[in-house]
Parts: C-alpha cells; structure tokens; sequence
C-alpha cells in the first residue's frame, strides 16, 4: 500500500506502523463519575467497519509523525490522510 | 547428433553454435534458442515423465505456460528443479536433466503406473489409504513422496546470489507483444516515466512467432525497431527477461528479473532481482495463451499447441516433425498448417471440428471438416492419429488449437472477476479491475493485430491523460485484422482413452466427470479434489477446458460454473528470491555497542538481545565453563568494582516548557516535581493497567529530561511517547528524540566504583557522596575535558555510576576504565552477571515485565499515582487487577541449597496437588548467586508478602522436576540498600 | 592521577572506497544537531534560525545550505537537523549558542553514521535498496528523506547531481555500509 503522507507525499506503508481505530485519540477523563466504565470501552471495544474506516499509522521510518488514514477496509482505497495532532486538536484535545 | 529437426529461417544466430548437455548426452544448437527449441531441433521429443501416471511427455507450448518440458537446470548445489525448458535461453555449456523418472527417462520404472491408471483416479489417495491409520505416516506418506513430485531439490544451500530493488514510473507496460510495445512506445514518446517488462528475452511477444506484417514490414522488424527505440530513451526501462507476477494495492507490482540465468558464468552477480515497481498507471498488454483440446491420448510428446508449432517454425526455426497434422476448432489452426506448409513442410490433413469450408485456401492439405481427433498411437512420440470418422492418418506431430484465453490473470489479483465473452469462449477482464490498471491487446479480448495496436496506443493515452500527461496522436503502423472465428469445442466426446485436461498434475476428462459425479460440483471444490490447474502452471492450458467440461456435465454454462481465483504469483518465483540478500549472516542487521572491539579483544562472548551483540560475559585464561566467569564478574561487582557496556538501554531525549508535566502523563509516577539534577526510577503503565516498561529519567535541566528504556522496548516506547505527544496532548510543548547510539554508557559498580571514576572524571567535579549523592546526576567532563554525563544509578544494588560519553569515545573509554580499574581488580561484566546481580538484588526486567502484571504483582502498586492523570491509571484499578489475593513478587530459595532452581516452575502448596486448579504462581527468574552460595529465584506467587519463611513446591511437568522451596525476599543482598547510598 | 585519554573511533571512520568511477566513503568530522521549534514560539525560533544560518529553513522534505556550509535539513514540522563538518563532541552548545535559547537543540552527531556516495553508479545502486523514487524530477538536489533500507531507518539526502548523503544509526553501521557495498557490487 501507499500513504500519501500530507507533508512528505506518497510513502510505501512498509515505513508505517498499525495501530488501529482513531478513536484512541479520544482518550476519556479520568476524572468522570464513569471513568472505568468509559476506559473499559476505549480499551476494548472497536467497530470493525467493512468499508470505511479512520484509523492510526505511525511515520516510524520517516518524520515519527502519526496519521490518520481513511480507508476502505474492504479495497484498500485511501481517500484522506491528515496529521493526527490536527485532528486531536480538532476533536477537542489539548495539554 | 545433427539438428535434424533444424528448418530454414527463424530468428536463430547461425553464425555460432553452442553446446549443450540434456541427461549427459551432448546436442548443439544456435544463440537465440530455447532449451526447448533446441531439443526439438535435436529430434529430442521425449523431454520428461509425467506426474503420476510417468506418462512420456514433450514440449507442448513455447512459453511459460508449459506443463510438460520441466527439466533440472544446471548441477549440483546450483541444480534448479522444475524449470521450463520452453523459458531456458540456450547458453554454452548449459547441463539439464530430465525430471520424475525411476530408471533413465527412456524406461522409467514408474510407468507402471500407467498400467494401473483406472485405479489412479481422482481422490485416490483419500479413498485408498485410509487404513490402517498406522501405515499412513510409517508405509504410505513415504512411499508416495518418493514417486510423488516432479524435479528434485538439490537438499544443499543455493550459491546463487538474489536481490531486491524498487522501481518508480508513471506507466508500467506489462508485456512487450505489439499492443504492449505500442502503449509503451506511446507514453514514452510523450515523455512519460514507462518500464517496459516482458518476460521473454527478445520484445515483441507473437509477432516474433508470426508472419504478419505491418507497417509495411515484418512485424519481427518491427518489433526490434520499436524496442531500439524505446532502449535508446532516458524515460524507458526496457526489461526483458521480467515477468510481472503480481498486482497489489495502489499501483504496486511485484516483478523477477532473471538476470545472468541465460548466462554461463553470470559473473557472480545475482541471478534474479524482484522488484517492486511503483506505477501511477499501468497497461496490462499480457496477451493470451492458447488452450488444447482434450481427445484420446492427447498428451503424447510431438502433440503440441498450434501456436506454439507455428512458434517454433518460424521463430526458432523448428519442427517436431517432417508430417504435422493439425486439429482445431478456429481460424487460427490454419494460419499453422499455412506457415507450415510455407516453409516446406508436410500438413497431410487439418482436422477442423468446425462443419464449414477452408478460412483459406491450402493446395495440398487435406481439410476434413466437422469431425475431430479421437485418439493417438505410438508410445515416446506419434504415430498416428484417429479421426471421429475412423480415418487413421499417419503423423509424426499433431498441431492442436482450442482457441485462446486472454491472460488475465493480473486483472484478478485483488479480486476481480472476469467475464465471459460468446464470441471468443474466453473469459476476459471484467470491470473490477485494480486501480490504475487498463488491459489492452489479446488480454483484452482484442485479438487481431490491427485491434491490439490501437488498442495499446488508446490505453497508454488514457492513462497519461489521467494524471495530465498529454500524448501525440502518432499514426498507428498499418495492419491487418487476421481471420479469428472460433467456435467450443472443449472434449471429443468420442473418445473411449483417456483424454488430458491438466497435463502436469495429469488429470483427465473422466477425472472431472467423476468428482462432479462424487459431488465435488463447485470450481473449487473440484480443483481441489481433482488437483486440476494446482501444479506450478497453475492450469494456465488446462482450467478453462476443465470448466467447460464441468459446466456441461452440471448442464449449465461456463460463467455460470465460474473460475476459480487467480492469485499472485503468475509463474513461479524462487524462494531465493523472495529472501533477496537477507539470509545466513545478513538475515538481519545487527548492531554492535560502542566496546564491540575492546569486548572481542577481551574474551567476550555475545548473545544476541535484539538486533544487539552484547557480551555475555568475559572469559579468562583457565576459566572453564561460562559459569565460572559470570561467578567471578559478579563477586567482582560486589567486593571491588565492575564495569558494564549498558549502551543498549533506550535514550530518550526529551525537551520542552511541558516535559515534567509530559512526564507525568507517561509514567504511574510523578516526574515534574523531580529536582534538577537527580534521577527517579519511573513505571510505564500501558492504558490497561498492566505494567509496559520501566527505567530511570534523569532531569537533565528544568526542560530537559533524558528518558531510558528497557532495550527490547526502546522503540516502541518512543512510538508511544509520539502518540501520547501528538494524538492525546498535542497542545504541550515537548519534544522527544532519540540519543540510544549517540552516548556510549557504561555501568561501574561496586565499593571501589568512586575510586575508580576519580581516576576518570576531571578533578574540578566534584562525585564525594554528598556532592553527589544516590540518584544524582549531571554534567562531568573526563580524561582531560571530554565531555560526558554521570547518573548516581544502581541496577545491581552495589554503589554504582552510569557513565556515558560520545558514543565515538565508548570503546577507548571501555578500555580506560579498564586501566584505571587494574589497581582495584576491577572486572568487565555481561550480561549474565548483571542479571545475576538484578536477581539478588530483586529487580524486574522482562521476565517479571511480561505484558501480564501489574504494579501491584510487582510490589509497586503505591507508585500509581492517583492524584495526577497518567496513562493505565484508571484501569490498573480494577477489582481483579488488585485483589489482595493477587499474585505478589517475591524471592526463592532452594531448602535443600544444592539445587538448581528451574524458572518456568509453578508453585503448589505443600500437600497440595499438582493441577492448575490448585496454581499458586510462577518463577519467573533464577540464577546462581555466587555471593550466597546457592541458587536463588524470583517469581510470582498469591500473597507472596504475606508469606515469608513458607516452605511451597516448585513443580516443572516440563523438566520432570519437583522441589521444595522457601518464600524469603526478593533483596537477597543489602536488604535496607545501604551499599547503593555508601 | 594517572592520564587517561580517550580516543575517537567511530564506526566507519576512515572508510573510503571506489567502484569505478562512484566513490563510497565516510567523510570525516559529520557533526549533527537536532532543532526542535517550541510549540507556540515558532516564529521566534524560525527568526534566531535566520541570525544563526543565514537561510530560512525549507518546507519538511528539503534542505538548503546555511552559512558556514551548514546544511540545514527539515524533517518535519517542528523538527529540523543542522548538518556540518565540526571535529570537536561540542557540536550541540555550538549550535544551541547560535540559536541563543530560541529552539532546543540535541547532539545527534554520534547517533548517526553518514556514508557519502557519489558517483555515476549511485543511484542504481540505490534502486536496490531504497523505496524511494530518486529520480531526479521527484528527488531534486537538496531533497531529503527519512525511510527504511535493508530493515535499517536512513536519512538519505542529495548533494550533487550524482551525489547522495546517507545517515543511518551508528550501532548498525556495519550492517548498513554492507548493504550499501552490496548493492554497489551487484550493480557494477
């Protein structure tokens, strides 16, 4: 597979590493009334979309940046790739 | 022997001569043949054995679809088995032997199975060997695999080099037959990046195999001229001898070079190279592969595909024989007895299944319509043929056509599915084709050649057009659509002998019959009980043929029965290849710690940790056993001063207006409220409260912190720090980088350590235990201003320093610390010693850190911060994950102290008996403790805290052992940590 | 106190081999600093990064040559490596007095091992290693790129028109010099 990484262009996945869902950017608070329950289900449970799916790819033998890629689970098909600490920023992370 | 086979023209190099070996009978032939054309010229029509049956066999094709002339290439180590002759270049000297033959080829042993065949059908092996089940492994598996198999390895290491490369371009022409040639010739001409493969040696694909003509020349001149052209450009590859065996995602190809295989010598470079090619775009111009017709005892050497005869006559100048008969069911037929009788040869009948008159007018052969070949005589070659109507003709080959499949093979390597098309009774690319690839040519359905050449042009244009490259309108050469009516015909019904399919894996007509009889009615189920299109041709004569038949005995047609999947690779591609240069010693990269050299000087040996080489420990003259250093480097260690290459740790740099806070977050325990100036021992949690990593981080300066790591998770430990920096707290300032190979570190340990670095660190700093203390750190300079860092740190509980400096220095620094340690006995250690000291000192490394525990099993369960926020917090406080009951680190002694404790061992109580059930925990680490005398071990065992001086067994099923042992503290050694503050 | 001294051997030091007219050699003296840009005060450490070089630093993927023949290579957005010939193990407080506090700075010099190929056979030889498209149009003289050869992470970078600079982890060296060496032999 090819990422087209937003910054360096298009880069053979074999300088990426896996993570999985995006969703791991959305770590809970742990100060909630719900915390462990909330941590229970960003620990364990994931979708498993046959078809569209955002997830996490770590630049390892390149810039050490992580992104997130949409793709298509089922043909490989890319159709966006973004810096993650933009889209961290984005869903509303900060320090 | 003559070339006696040998006719005029062909594409041959008379001029020179060259010799060669087959089954150590020396033939001769001509530059610019095959292995297989040159046997043929030789009259050698027998080439092999079949794979069951060990049926006779010849050449049937002239091109990597051959089934049957598989041969052992070259001799000894260099021996390649399997390889088609119909793809070996003739080169001077070349040596091949014939395949699957007890006895010599002319009387093989084995073909008493033929005798036996109507016992050898499908599924004979599930149906006969089923009893005794004992006889399977002891008498049958053996003795099948001994008739079994086609070449044979030979069981010594390949000599031949392999490598790898990567090529990028924007088209990738797949094919250099006329559309092929045309794409690419197209896109270069606009300036395109194009490679051009094909995996002959001579560009050109049919029409080197045909008289056709076009723009106004042949189209064997044509072809040459084009690839002079292409050749002659910057923006061309042209790569003959590759075939493009694989389509993968985003416009990735795998291709196999073969490289110096046509050469005598290849001059010790690699033989192949696989490539992955990179392509924007890609034309697929692969052409077709003509298909057989099954009939009574169609596999005969001197029965060969109709193109594949015109083939070798006009190209390689050959014929199987002086009277060839030829049996079709379409136009192209006709076109091999033309060209036949063209260069003089005898065509003494064309049998055309088809009930119509001539396509073309052929004085002199005899055309018997609407009938067919029903049945073959003679044994290592033909004799005869016999027609439907009972007409017996005598022959010495037989051309056969069943039309041709286009090659769509790479079409459906990400699952694509092709479609069927009436009027060629092929399948063709359907419309799911990979991203980026166009098919043009015979692969495409298009079968004639004016319809290829345009066709090659129109798809190179679309695809530069794509992605912006605008090509020139150039004008098409002139050329003819040559007559390509077909008609199915797939069997001769009529036949009463057995009538081949699937010639490598020797599969019959009857054979599918009775599968779809037994029940075996899907294409894969009947593929994979009749073997059918599984050998190393992957059926590329034989599936399509097998569907029809299954189709017509299911009554339904053959895009209804469907194909089977083609997956990569299209032809075989050695193993050696796939490895490249990564074997024996460059397997992997190793990588060596800055004392590499002094450590090899001094009598270390190394283990491997990692892609690491580290000492294991530092043998000395009269030392024998590994034991008896390691026993001596740690009592060094302890009594006097020790010295180790730690290098390998992680260094993680870590700088920034939010690293303490950073910090925080990543570790269970609280790292912005460490001083300046000094380390703290930190715990990695992972996010589900089990224990990830731990090390010790040093504040280097109110930004500034260096970060280490076990060396097995140096580098996942940075990927996770980037995730948590850029994906969960992307606003901090903090910035990580790694410094693991750019400080050599080393440990110096015990009572004489600080004696020892004043030797070494300039005498303006000041190290006296209170200056700097336990768990100090900073800036020193050495041996006269050399510029290193000292960390107060102790892995081994002794009074210990962590030296580093530029990793540059890290060997002359080993040797000096060497030197200014001889006063003291100071002594080298390994890595066995240092864990011999980490076990009596009850530190954790990987083997208590193994991804189950937590910070409560390891007795650190109070470091979880629960006033701050830190990854694994939350759920490390889990019910289960902290119950009081839970699995507690502690130490093992053996009651009777000559035993050797084993780790691995569980732990039972006393009368308790030995089943999971009554598991009461694990050793996870035992060493022999030369300052105690006896064996000591670490492990896990229920509310181990609780219960020291508790004798327990340590069971191991695995070794058969069993043994009493005590719970004491895992701090065998300095109990109160006295000696690391000394 | 007795004298000690201590002597500086990096791994590849003094390596310096042709094949044909391409020329492999590791020269001498590489000094490296890495440059991390504060989050929130880029734009004050983009400035000291002008005083101090004398150019601007170039978009991620690209290096340019900065005063003193420092070259100055973007590695991504918030990360840049000065590259320069420095004898001394004092390259990091050199390069951080030049920036005057405004980024933060880390010596990188003996975390890397660089190899310089030049020479018509560099790029084919690289082909065999390299995932990276070098042709000239995608892979212009400055270019920079961090990726994996031979399971290795190297920062390759273009120098000259047949020249390549390529750093990679200094404990590995060995390995890398091999693969390199392989590839030039395999292709002459």
């Amino acid at each position: 597979m090819i990422i087209d990484h937003p910054l360096l262009g298009p880069r053979d996945a074999a300088e990426f590493v896996y993570l999985g869902d995006a969703a791991l950017i959305d770590r809970p608070d742990w100060q909630a009334d719900d915390a462990m329950e909330q941590f229970h289900s960003y620990g364990y449970l994931r979708d498993n979309p046959a078809g569209q799916h955002q997830e996490l790819w770590y630049h390892e033998q390149g810039d050490r940046s992580w992104l997130v890629v949409t793709r298509n689970t089922v043909t490989h098909e890319i159709t966006a790739v973004e810096l993650a600490r933009d889209v961290a920023r984005k869903r509303g992370r900060g320090k | 022997m003559s070339q006696k086979n040998r006719i005029k023209g062909g594409l041959i190099d008379r001029s020179k001569e060259i010799k060669f070996r087959f089954n150590d009978k020396w033939f001769r032939g001509h530059p610019g043949d095959t292995l297989a054309s040159a046997l043929l010229a030789n009259d050698q029509l027998l080439v092999g054995r079949s794979f069951k049956y060990h049926r006779p066999r010849g050449v049937f094709t002239d091109g990597s679809e051959e089934p049957n002339a598989l041969v052992h290439l070259r001799d000894g180590a260099y021996q390649e088995p399997n390889t088609r002759a119909t793809m070996v270049e003739l080169f001077d000297g070349l040596n091949a032997t014939s395949q699957n033959h007890r006895g010599s080829l002319e009387y093989d042993l084995l073909a008493v199975n033929d005798f036996f065949s109507p016992f050898l059908s499908a599924g004979f092996y599930y149906k006969t060997f089923m009893w005794p089940k004992a006889f399977w492994e002891k008498l049958y598996e053996p003795i099948i695999r001994s008739a079994a198999g086609l070449g044979r390895l030979s069981m010594k290491d390949d000599p031949d080099k392999y490598d790898k490369g990567f090529l990028h371009c924007d088209l990738l022409v797949i094919g250099a037959g006329p559309s092929g040639l045309m794409a690419a010739l197209t896109a270069a001409r606009a300036g395109a990046r194009v490679i051009l493969a094909d995996e002959d040696f001579r560009p050109g694909g049919r029409l080197n195999s045909e008289t056709l003509e076009l723009g106004g020349m042949s189209g064997t001149d044509w072809a040459a001229e084009t690839a002079a052209e292409l050749a002659s450009m910057d923006n061309v590859r042209l790569m003959p001898r590759t075939t493009v065996y694989g389509a993968y995602d985003h416009g990735i190809y795998g291709a196999l070079e073969r490289c110096t295989d046509h050469l005598a010598d290849g001059g010790g470079k690699p033989r192949q190279v696989l490539w992955r090619i990179y392509s924007k775009r890609a034309v697929l111009a692969a052409g077709a592969t003509e298909r057989p017709i099954a009939f009574g005892n169609n596999d005969r050497p001197g029965i060969m595909l109709a193109g594949a005869v015109r083939s070798y006559a006009n190209r390689y100048a050959v014929t199987p024989g002086k009277h060839v008969a030829v049996f079709t069911n379409n136009d192209n037929g006709w076109r091999t007895a033309a060209d036949l009788v063209a260069k003089g040869l005898e065509v003494p009948v064309i049998v055309d299944s088809r009930d119509k008159p001539a396509p073309i007018d052929l004085p002199g052969v005899r055309h018997i319509a609407g009938e067919a070949v029903m049945n073959t005589i003679g044994r290592k070659g033909v004799k005869s043929i016999t027609l439907t109507n009972g007409k017996v003709f005598p022959v010495d080959a037989l051309a056969v056509s069943g039309g041709w499949n286009p090659n769509v093979h790479l079409t459906c390597h990400q699952r694509g599915r092709p479609t069927w098309r009436d009027d060629l009774c092929a399948f063709v690319p359907g419309g799911d084709l990979p991203v980026g690839m166009a098919v043009a040519g015979a692969a495409n359905g298009s079968m004639t050649l004016a319809a290829a050449l345009a066709e090659g042009q129109a798809q190179a244009t679309a695809q530069l057009d794509a992605f912006g490259i605008k090509t020139k309108a150039a004008d098409l050469p002139q050329a003819e659509d040559e007559p390509r009516e077909a008609a199915a015909f797939w069997h001769v019904r009529q036949s009463k002998h057995r009538a081949w399919v699937d010639r490598q894996n020797d599969v019959t007509v009857k054979d599918i019959k009775l599968a779809n009889t037994e029940g075996f009615r899907s294409v894969e189920l009947l593929k994979r009980y009749t073997t059918m299109g599984m050998a190393t041709d992957q059926g590329k004569t034989s599936n399509i043929a097998g569907l029809a038949i299954l189709a017509e005995e299911r009554g339904k047609t053959i895009p209804e029965v469907g194909t089977t999947i083609f997956r990569p690779p299209y032809t075989p591609v050695p193993i050696g290849a796939l490895a490249g240069r990564a074997r024996g010693k460059d397997f992997r990269p190793y990588r060596l710690t800055p004392s590499h050299k002094w450590a090899e000087e001094n009598g270390a040996s190394f283990v491997t940790v990692g892609n690491w080489l580290r000492a294991e420990w530092y043998t000395r003259p009269g030392e024998k056993g590994w034991r008896d250093s390691v026993d001596r480097e740690a009592r060094a260690a302890r009594t006097s001063v020790g010295i180790c290459d730690v290098t390998t740790l992680g260094k993680i740099d870590i700088q920034g207006k939010d690293a303490g806070a950073f910090l925080d977050k990543v570790y269970a325990n609280t790292f912005s409220t460490l001083k300046v100036g000094r380390v703290r021992y930190g715990l990695m949690l992972r996010e589900d409260g089990i224990c990830y990593d731990d090390g010790t981080t040093a504040r280097m300066g109110e930004n500034h912190y260096v970060m280490t790591t076990t060396t097995a998770n140096a580098v996942t430990v940075f990927r996770r720090l980037e995730f948590a920096r850029q994906c969960l707290w992307p606003d901090m300032d903090v910035h990580l980088i790694s410094t693991t190979d750019g400080w050599a570190q080393f440990a110096v340990a015990g009572p004489k350590s600080r004696d020892l670095l004043r030797k070494v660190i300039d005498a303006d700093h000041d190290i006296s235990n209170e200056a700097f203390p336990f768990m100090a750190c900073g800036h020193v300079t050495v041996c006269g201003g050399t510029t290193a860092r000292l960390f107060r740190i102790s892995f081994s509980g002794e009074m210990a320093y962590e030296i580093a400096v530029p990793a540059r220095f890290g060997n002359s620094m080993m040797a000096v610390l060497n030197e200014a340690g001889k006063e003291f006995n100071a002594a080298p250690y390994g890595t066995e010693a240092l864990g011999v000291m980490r076990i009596e000192k009850g530190h954790c490394t990987g083997n208590e850190l193994n991804g189950q525990t937590t910070a409560h099993n390891i007795g650190l369960g109070k470091m979880v911060s629960q006033k701050k926020e830190c990854i694994g917090q939350v759920l490390a406080q889990r019910p289960e994950l902290t119950r009081e009951d839970a699995v507690r680190l502690v130490g093992f002694r053996p009651v009777d102290r000559d035993k050797k404790l084993i780790a691995g061992s569980h732990f039972l109580n006393k009368h308790a008996p030995s089943d999971m059930e009554h598991d009461q925990g694990w050793m996870t680490s035992v060493a022999y403790s030369p300052n105690l005398g006896h064996h000591i071990g670490l492990g896990f065992i229920k509310s181990g805290h609780e219960r020291m001086g508790e004798i327990v067994r340590a069971v191991s099923p695995v070794h058969g052992t069993e043994m009493e042992v005590e719970i004491v503290s895992a701090h065998f050694v300095d109990p109160e940590g006295e000696r690391l503050r000394g | 106190m007795a004298d000690f001294t201590l002597t500086s051997e990096p791994p590849l030091k003094g390596f310096d081999h042709s094949f044909g007219d391409t020329r492999l050699h590791a020269p001498a003296d590489l000094a490296i600093v890495s440059i991390a840009l504060p989050l929130g005060a880029e734009d004050a450490a983009l400035k000291a990064f002008r005083s101090a070089f004398d150019a601007d630093l170039p978009a991620p993927g690209q290096s340019v040559m900065g005063k003193d023949d420092t070259r100055l290579v973007r590695l991504g957005p918030d990360q840049a490596f000065a590259i320069f010939t420095r004898a001394t193990p004092d390259a990091e407080p050199h390069v951080q007095g030049l920036l005057n506090g405004a980024a933060y700075t880390t010596d990188q010099t003996d975390v890397w091992s660089g190899l310089m190929l030049d020479g018509p056979l560099a790029r084919t030889a690289l082909e065999r290693i390299c995932p990276i498209d070098l042709h000239p149009d995608a892979f212009a003289e400055g270019a920079a790129a961090r990726t994996v050869m031979e399971h290795l992470g190297v920062l390759i970078l273009r120098t000259g028109p047949t020249a390549y600079l390529l750093l990679s982890a200094s404990s590995s060296a060995g390995s890398f010099l091999h693969a390199v060496e392989t590839s030039l032999l395999n292709v002459t």
